[in-house]
């Protein structure tokens, strides 16, 4: 008996043998330990299966083989087979043609009793395309004939059994033959094909199996109200607690648009892919409110936008990538691929069409009124429903912008393939604590926190830190209305 | 806003690109001094002068090589190809040459052209002059592939296709030449790629194309109103590119899709959208997909044949009746 | 050497050695050619032109940079007397990734826009009325520049042909059509299947074109021929159907050994080889064997160089299969 790397979780593939506990020559007994296995899950104990000596080992202790791969061989004194009494072959209906399903035995050139050679002449079978002599595969003894002259049967059909020479042994099996009942029925001419619909009493669809399965339910707990009693979508919906609106219950059931359900998708694996640690740093807004403060009403009447934290975030996360390269970046299989463009993404919520993420190219060769500009003309886009595929592909990081909300911080999600995201939460008046000319002094200043999401695979908590902290540093200490003018 | 025919909005998209861009010509048969066959390019003659606007001999070949030609060597040319079965006479310069010379010099050439061309049946003119033929397109690739159903559309995908730097084949429906409809004002540019929701329903999505769309919008009142059933109707306006997400919510949505298409029944272009449908939203169908389309047969020339063969109001309501429970 | 005979030279030597080289280049490329596909190191099929250099390096000595070339998948030869790349033409040849269409066109579709060689058509007949319309766009941008188009003798029968030069006659383009007869069309002699002499020459009175007819192995006739023709063209007085008399030394296609041609017909043609005979041309007008035998040589150079280059670059990646079916770049049908 062989000894096969055996599947030890569903979704594992292969193992590791790990410890041989016989070796060739050794006995077994059915039940002893016979070896260990390790996968990336588990290290298990594996018995034999029978008793019997070990004769092959094939596989050594350290060496990984797919699940099914043969590990070792038993020898427990039991043939493959039961033997037969003589080995016999079975002469069956060729297949003369590649369209061709069956054949009509013409003539028997042997009777059974009859010695018949190597190659030759056994039998003639006529098909609707041609008539063709069959030579025997082997020499042997005609024993039994099952289909006479001029019966058809299907392709594959025993026609008849030839009982080989003492000594010869069958010949592997070629193509597997279908084996049939030794007196073969004809087999009855294929029917015309069926162009009627088929029809089923009451059947389940797609959405209903779907539904059912998703909330444990049986289909006879659900009374149907379609056609011939069918349960349809409406009807599972409604047993769950009725679609869209609140029905007696204490729950309302409301299915997920398409966009809803993409995104949940979206992200679950992402959470699924990255490793996600938050990071955050408080930023002291005060030379970004300077600046939009001196602009508020020029820019407001030049552009017919208020000119808001975004567009400065956006720009100083710019510059700081320069510095921080792997922040823009992408895991790909063991590899971290760095991308030489910026291209921001800007989430953007629809309310209940969900979240849309448009992407604002080349965003580090953008000043920051650009970019304030090019962040409204995107968003008034996606609200407007006027977003194109191109609009959504490309983005190397992330903006969330939470802040309007009043938030403190943010734990954003990764949108996938990047490995960070900035969430910049609200900025309100705190009490912070600066170096004066008279020691330390409480002042109060525009604070708010950016929370980073970033990928523990791609980077490290120093490198997203010192990330973070250069853009506060470059929020805090540039010069913005020289930048804006 | 204006109200204008549909054929009057090819004239007009064609202006507002010509006066636009100084590369953009027009060629085709009776074009110029007759205004089209269809009465599709009245007034462009006068406008912008025959360098610009040219007759041509009845060659359906050299229009489209000689589009090409120009296409390749810096114009934006808009050739006509007066009924969309005589695609079938030029067919291999459509396929073979506008459709693969961008691909098979791995990018030297671009070809912002368009084929503009009179498609479908309803007008009695017999099988030669009557077929729809954006499935031949759509089953090609380096094609994009338009069919607007209203005056808006048109103007709007025509300036479109236009300015696309990529070749575009625009199926104006014959039927509908004479439609009429709201059409802003001022500079109109829609998207390729985009279709429409134009009536929103829970029981079924009806998608449909071309002449088929306002059928099924009738199909749908009636429905609503004598069985209460109610319908979601889908232009589909664009083959190539397919706005898939568009019909994948709308499919979602009601959890059934019935196509409607003037193709006969073989490889029309709702058999594509069944089946990406079919494998991309299979655990959200409450039921088979349904295709309503022109028997596999020929068209017609009499009155009352060439009605029935193509699908109409009737039709859908029965079909939907039957199979959508 | 008559004094005369250089003195009224209307060709000169600056364009002799021109004419000379680019005939060498287009030998000894198609002849490499041959070799690689011997070694099946050029897969598929490819339609060599050899015996017919003459006839576009003397049509390619005349063009303007900025002329447009439209060929048949005949037309390595043509493609490379406008200035293309000889590696990025061997490089096609073997689908390599330096290849002019970095493998993604083959022998049949030899293109080097840049270089104004708009294209090899392998659809007979296709590419006339496309070589009408960049004629056309020249027209209508009011510029000098001509569009030439090379066909066979077999092209003459077909639709495309009638309708790309009865259109170019009627809207009188600056277009040059070249019809190089070497006798057969694929492997039927042409005489079996026009009912006139001169498939091209007997067809152009039909369009209100001239009769013109050129001994194609000849580079300096076509020279002249193509000279008269292209400031025809750029005068703006319309189209010219020229039709090129020439023999193919090889088959039609690589499959083909040519065994329908009568018996002693490629020996006489043979004879009248046009690089043998310009190379004789060039010794008349007084060139000297060490200049001559030079050029050879450095024909043969680059033609080794560019083999070298070619065989050293890879072959295209997998990416490439579902790019540049679009102006930027990808092949998306959906969203």
């Amino acid at each position: 008996m062989d000894v096969i790397m055996p599947q030890l979780g569903e979704t594992v593939a292969e193992g590791t043998v790990t410890v041989w506990h016989k070796k060739v020559g050794d006995t077994v007994k059915a039940d002893e330990l016979l070896f260990e296995v390790g996968t990336d899950k588990v290290e298990t104990e594996i018995p034999a299966l029978v008793t019997g000596i070990i004769t092959e080992i094939l596989v050594a202790e350290g060496e990984t083989v797919d699940v099914g791969v043969k590990l070792a061989v038993i020898d427990d004194g039991k043939e493959a087979a039961p033997p037969t009494e003589a080995a016999t072959k079975d002469i069956i209906m060729p297949q003369l043609g590649e369209t061709v399903a069956d054949g009509t035995v013409t003539i028997w050139h042997k009777k059974a009793g009859d010695e018949v050679a190597a190659d030759e002449l056994l039998f003639e079978v006529g098909t609707d395309k041609v008539e063709t002599e069959i030579p025997s595969p082997i020499a042997g003894t005609l024993k039994e004939i099952l289909v006479a002259e001029g019966e058809t049967v299907d392709v594959g059909v025993t026609l008849a059994v030839l009982a080989l020479k003492d000594g010869a042994t069958a010949p592997k099996a070629a193509a597997a033959a279908p084996a049939a009942a030794p007196k073969a029925t004809p087999a009855p001419k294929k029917s015309k094909p069926a162009t009627a619909k088929q029809s089923h009493a009451a059947p389940i669809s797609p959405v209903v199996a779907r539904l059912l399965a998703e909330h444990s339910l049986s289909i006879s707990d659900i009374t149907g109200t379609g056609r011939d009693g069918r349960v349809k979508r409406k009807d599972v919906l409604a047993h769950i607690g009725g679609a869209g609106s609140a029905v007696g219950g204490d729950t309302e059931v409301v299915p997920f648009t398409y966009t809803r359900k993409l995104t949940a998708e979206h992200m679950v694996r992402s959470k699924a892919t990255s490793p996600h640690v938050l990071q955050a740093v408080e930023v002291d807004f005060l030379g970004v409110e300077i600046a939009r403060r001196s602009m508020k009403d020029s820019w407001k009447a030049e552009h017919g936008f208020s000119l808001t934290y975004l567009p400065f975030i956006a720009n100083a996360v710019c510059e700081a990538i320069a510095d921080f390269p792997r922040i823009n970046a992408s895991v790909v299989g063991e590899a971290l691929h760095i991308h030489k463009k910026i291209n921001l993404a800007i989430a953007v919520d629809l309310g209940e069409e969900g979240l849309v993420v448009p992407v604002i190219r080349d965003a580090n060769e953008l000043s920051v009124a650009d970019l304030a500009t090019a962040i409204n003309d995107v968003a008034a886009k996606a609200r407007d429903g006027k977003l194109s595929g191109d609009d959504f592909t490309g983005a190397t990081y992330t903006l969330s912008n939470n802040g309007s909300t009043g938030t403190f911080i943010t734990a954003p999600i990764i949108s996938q393939p990047q490995v960070a995201i900035l969430s910049t939460d609200g900025v309100s008046k705190k009490p912070v604590v600066i170096e004066g000319d008279n020691g330390d002094e409480i002042v109060i200043r525009p604070v708010g926190v950016l929370a980073q999401s970033f990928d523990h695979r791609a980077i490290d908590g120093a490198y997203s830190g010192v990330f973070l902290g250069r853009v506060r540093q470059i929020l805090e200490e540039t010069d913005w209305a020289a930048e804006l003018s | 806003m204006a109200e204008l025919a549909y054929r009057d909005a090819v004239a007009a998209a064609i202006a507002q690109e010509m006066e636009r861009d100084e590369n953009v010509v027009i060629l085709g048969e009776d074009i110029a001094e007759a205004g089209g066959v269809f009465k599709t390019t009245v007034g462009l003659l006068d406008k912008f002068g025959a360098k610009r606007v040219r007759n041509t001999p009845i060659a359906e070949q050299a229009i489209l090589g000689a589009a090409m030609g120009a296409a390749m060597t810096g114009l934006r040319p808009i050739a006509e190809i007066m009924f969309s079965d005589f695609l079938a006479v030029c067919w291999d310069i459509v396929v073979n040459e506008i459709a693969k010379a961008r691909y098979l010099t791995d990018g030297q050439f671009t070809m912002p052209l368009v084929i503009r061309t009179a498609n479908g049946g309803g007008s009695r003119f017999g099988s030669q002059h009557s077929q729809s033929v954006e499935n031949w397109a759509m089953a090609v690739p380096g094609l994009k592939v338009v069919a607007p159903s209203t005056p808006a559309d048109v103007k709007g995908l025509l300036a479109a296709a236009i300015r696309d730097p990529d070749p575009v084949i625009f199926f104006e429906q014959k039927s509908l030449y004479a439609t009429k409809g709201e059409v802003p004002d001022g500079e109109l540019v829609d998207e390729l790629g985009k279709a429409k929701v134009l009536r929103k329903g829970d029981d079924v999505t009806i998608v449909a194309l071309a002449a088929m769309v306002p059928r099924a919008m009738a199909a749908a009142k009636r429905l609503q109103k004598e069985d209460g059933v109610s319908a979601t109707v889908v232009d589909v306006r664009s083959l190539v590119p397919l706005d898939t997400q568009t019909i994948f919510k709308e499919v979602q949505h009601t959890g059934r899709l019935v196509t409607v298409e003037e193709n006969p029944r073989l490889c029309g272009w709702g058999a594509e959208i069944s089946s990406i449908v079919a494998e991309e939203l299979f655990y959200d169908l409450d039921g088979p997909i349904i295709r309503i389309t022109s028997p596999h047969c020929p068209i017609p020339s009499a009155d009352d044949l060439e009605d029935a063969y193509l699908p109409n109001a009737e039709r859908i309501v029965e079909t939907i009746r039957r199979e959508v429970d | 050497m008559p004094n005369d005979k250089i003195e009224n030279d209307d060709i000169g030597e600056e364009k002799r050695l021109e004419l000379y080289r680019l005939q060498l280049e287009c030998r000894y490329l198609e002849k490499r050619a041959y070799d690689l596909f011997l070694q099946n190191l050029v897969k598929g099929t490819s339609h060599l032109g050899l015996g017919q250099e003459a006839i576009a390096a003397g049509f390619g000595a005349a063009m303007h940079s900025d002329d447009y070339t439209f060929c048949t998948y005949r037309g390595h030869n043509h493609t490379l007397v406008r200035g293309s790349s000889m590696t990025g033409i061997l490089g096609e040849l073997m689908g390599r990734e330096c290849g002019l269409l970095h493998g993604k066109g083959g022998s049949m579709h030899l293109t080097s826009a840049e270089h104004g060689a708009m294209g090899s058509y392998a659809i007979i007949g296709a590419h006339i009325p496309i070589a009408a319309g960049a004629a056309w766009s020249a027209q209508y941008r009011g510029t000098d520049q001509v569009s030439v188009c090379f066909f066979g003798d077999g092209t003459t029968n077909i639709g495309a042909f009638h309708e790309g030069i009865n259109m170019a006659a009627v809207w009188k383009l600056p277009v040059v059509f070249v019809c190089e007869n070497n006798l057969y069309m694929e492997y039927t002699p042409i005489e079996d299947v026009i009912p006139v002499e001169h498939p091209a020459a007997d067809r152009a009175s039909a369009y209100g074109l001239e009769k013109i007819i050129v001994d194609g192995n000849d580079a300096d006739e076509v020279y002249r021929t193509a000279e008269v023709a292209f400031a025809k063209a750029r005068a703006g007085d319309g189209p010219s159907l020229i039709e090129a008399k020439t023999y193919r030394h090889s088959g039609h296609s690589r499959a083909d050994t040519a065994t329908y041609r009568p018996k002693g017909e490629l020996e006489e043609w043979l004879k009248r080889d046009p690089i043998d005979m310009y190379r004789g041309r060039l010794a008349e007008f007084g060139i000297a064997e060490k200049v001559i035998s030079k050029l050879e040589a450095d024909a043969m150079a680059i033609v080794d160089q560019a083999t070298e280059e070619a065989k050293a670059s890879p072959v295209p990646s997998l990416d490439a299969i579902e790019t540049n079916l679009w102006a930027d770049g990808g092949s998306s049908w959906r969203n």
